[in-house]
């Protein structure tokens, strides 16, 4: 039902829009969820935690959930697994802002190693794991739903 | 005067700002047959604070034609030996696809960074073990017609050891290949790509053509490793040297201690941290990090550009419950300094940095003063099959 509804929703969009389908999910309503399933050729499924949702696309070892508020709208963005899934299709417009934090940490010389972490004034990215099992996560950080603490974010 | 401060003491956290040597001792077992030297802060190259670095030898496949390459980071958190195109001087072979296209991988790291280029298989000596044939990655960003900025791997990937830091790396981490059975059976597995005419598609390699760890492939000593690193003083030291010692219990260099904590590892290479009450699932023991990485929300953070870390007035002690998916727990205590003030005295290595991050990732400053036997997946030896971590 819920799905059903989105896809709705997303024609819409897609038929009054002068803009090109989105092409994001943080930020982005809830429609681009079932976009990135298709595009990435994975399984979905989908559940209800204390007022916001969280869809599950599983993909080539890849695990990835997108985290939907209340309001139809993708705050969070978590991925596990294998290798790292297409980032600048789940960050969307934050894409950038994530590359300019990728850039600043490279930038420094030599390097530190750490587990990657970028804060800006309102998204948050972090990464971390193993070479074979990679964890990572960005979210909204000023979109959280009320209620909702980064730590809910796994 | 003030812009150039900053910028200063960000040098000298991440570079050890002092070559000069007064290390505090080799370890015991260096000279033996198999054995590998590591060390931090002894190189012009391996400059990174709590950077550790180690040298293997590669030869052109079935030739004499070999090369030692130096400065390549001991990372038990990756799996494969990367090493730069542009510090090898031996031709390697390539290695294709069954259409016979050359065969490209992305490597991704946790601290966010990314190397691309061709698979090629090598003959790798380690210390002065028998020459494995393994693939390997040479990282090179321009291979298959593509950029640092634009290629598969779908990030900015790592351009020269200038800007890294090192020749390479040395993942000799839990696992027998850098992705597995997943990159087995899909095409989209983000990692391996068949590139022709300028393009890379996506493409499942089977597992004996993955970036493979050295260390199983050997004719003995294959089940794993050990890496053991003499202790620093709280303010730190301008040089550690220890040794990598290949095999679990197969020589008398690597006999594990009677009563040592064997944790085994999820599929995934995970443990389980308690800290402070919350439970961290995900946990990493990676020499790789260079720090102690960890929520604590009572701890202050530096300021920039040092932010990353933490910066408590005095040193602080703490502790945490480390566990195995066996059951197998141990209470680790470690402490936390000022990272500023620690950068203040230029030294290289440190068991005290830290910083903040939400999972717990015991980093470089874990294996000082410790001997670390990580066990590798399927192989079996006196404390068990991996994969595990024991000390």
């Amino acid at each position: 039902m819920e799905i059903l509804l989105r896809t709705a929703a997303f024609m819409t969009l897609s038929a009054t829009a002068v803009l090109p389908p989105a092409w994001a999910a943080l930020g982005q309503s809830a429609a681009t969820v079932e976009r990135d399933q298709v595009v990435m050729r994975g399984q979905l499924r989908s559940g209800s935690v204390n007022g916001y949702s969280i869809d599950t696309i599983t993909v080539a070892g890849l695990e990835i959930k997108e985290y939907v508020s209340p309001d139809g709208v993708v705050f969070a963005v978590v991925w596990k697994g294998t290798g790292v899934p297409d980032l600048p299709l789940l960050l969307g417009e934050y894409f950038g802002e994530y590359r300019e934090g990728l850039t600043k940490a490279r930038n420094r010389k030599p390097r530190v190693r750490e587990p990657f972490r970028m804060k800006s004034a309102g998204l948050v990215v972090e990464q971390a794991g193993n070479s074979r099992s990679l964890w990572g996560r960005a979210y909204l950080s000023t979109h959280l739903p009320p209620g909702v603490r980064p730590e809910d974010i796994q | 005067m003030k812009q150039i401060a900053p910028a200063c003491v960000l040098l000298c956290l991440l570079a050890g700002c002092n070559s000069n040597d007064d290390g505090q001792g080799t370890s015991p077992t260096s000279g033996a047959p198999n054995a590998l030297a590591i060390s931090i802060g002894t190189s012009g190259v391996c400059t990174t604070i709590n950077v550790l670095c180690g040298a293997v030898t590669i030869c052109q496949p079935g030739t004499n034609n070999c090369q030692t390459v130096s400065d390549l980071l001991i990372d038990v958190g990756s799996v494969g030996l990367r090493v730069f195109g542009s510090v090898l001087a031996t031709p390697l072979e390539q290695s294709v696809d069954a259409q016979g296209r050359p065969l490209g991988v992305c490597a991704f790291f946790a601290d966010g960074t990314t190397s691309w280029g061709p698979v090629q298989l090598a003959d790798v000596v380690l210390g002065e073990a028998q020459a494995v044939r393994t693939p390997i990655q040479v990282i090179s960003p321009t291979f298959g017609g593509q950029s640092v900025a634009v290629n598969p791997c779908n990030d900015m990937v790592d351009a020269d050891p200038q800007e890294t830091g090192f020749n390479g790396i040395l993942g000799i981490g839990l696992f027998k290949q850098d992705c597995g059975p997943v990159c087995v059976a899909n095409s989209n597995n983000t990692l391996y790509f068949s590139c022709t005419g300028g393009s890379c598609a996506g493409t499942a390699v089977p597992l004996a053509n993955q970036v493979q760890n050295p260390i199983w492939l050997l004719p003995s000593g294959n089940n794993g490793l050990v890496l053991t690193l003499p202790n620093v003083p709280s303010t730190g030291a301008r040089t550690v040297s220890g040794s990598l010692i290949l095999g679990i219990d197969t020589a008398a260099n690597n006999t594990p201690a009677p009563g040592i904590s064997v944790l085994l590892t999820d599929a995934n290479g995970f443990i389980t941290t308690v800290y402070k009450g919350s439970t961290l699932a995900q946990s990493i023991i990676d020499s790789g990090s260079n720090g102690f990485f960890f929520p604590d929300a009572s701890l202050p953070d530096c300021a920039a550009p040092l932010d990353p870390f933490y910066c408590p007035s005095n040193p602080v002690n703490l502790s945490a419950t480390m566990l195995g998916v066996n059951g197998a727990q141990t209470v680790m205590p470690f402490q936390v300094a000022n990272t500023q003030q620690l950068v203040q005295t230029n030294n290289a290595a440190f068991n005290n940095l830290a910083g903040e991050f939400p999972i717990f990732d015991w980093g470089l400053p874990f294996f000082l003063g410790r001997t670390v036997f990580v066990g590798i997946e399927g192989q079996s030896s006196s404390l068990g099959t991996g994969p595990f971590f024991a000390f």
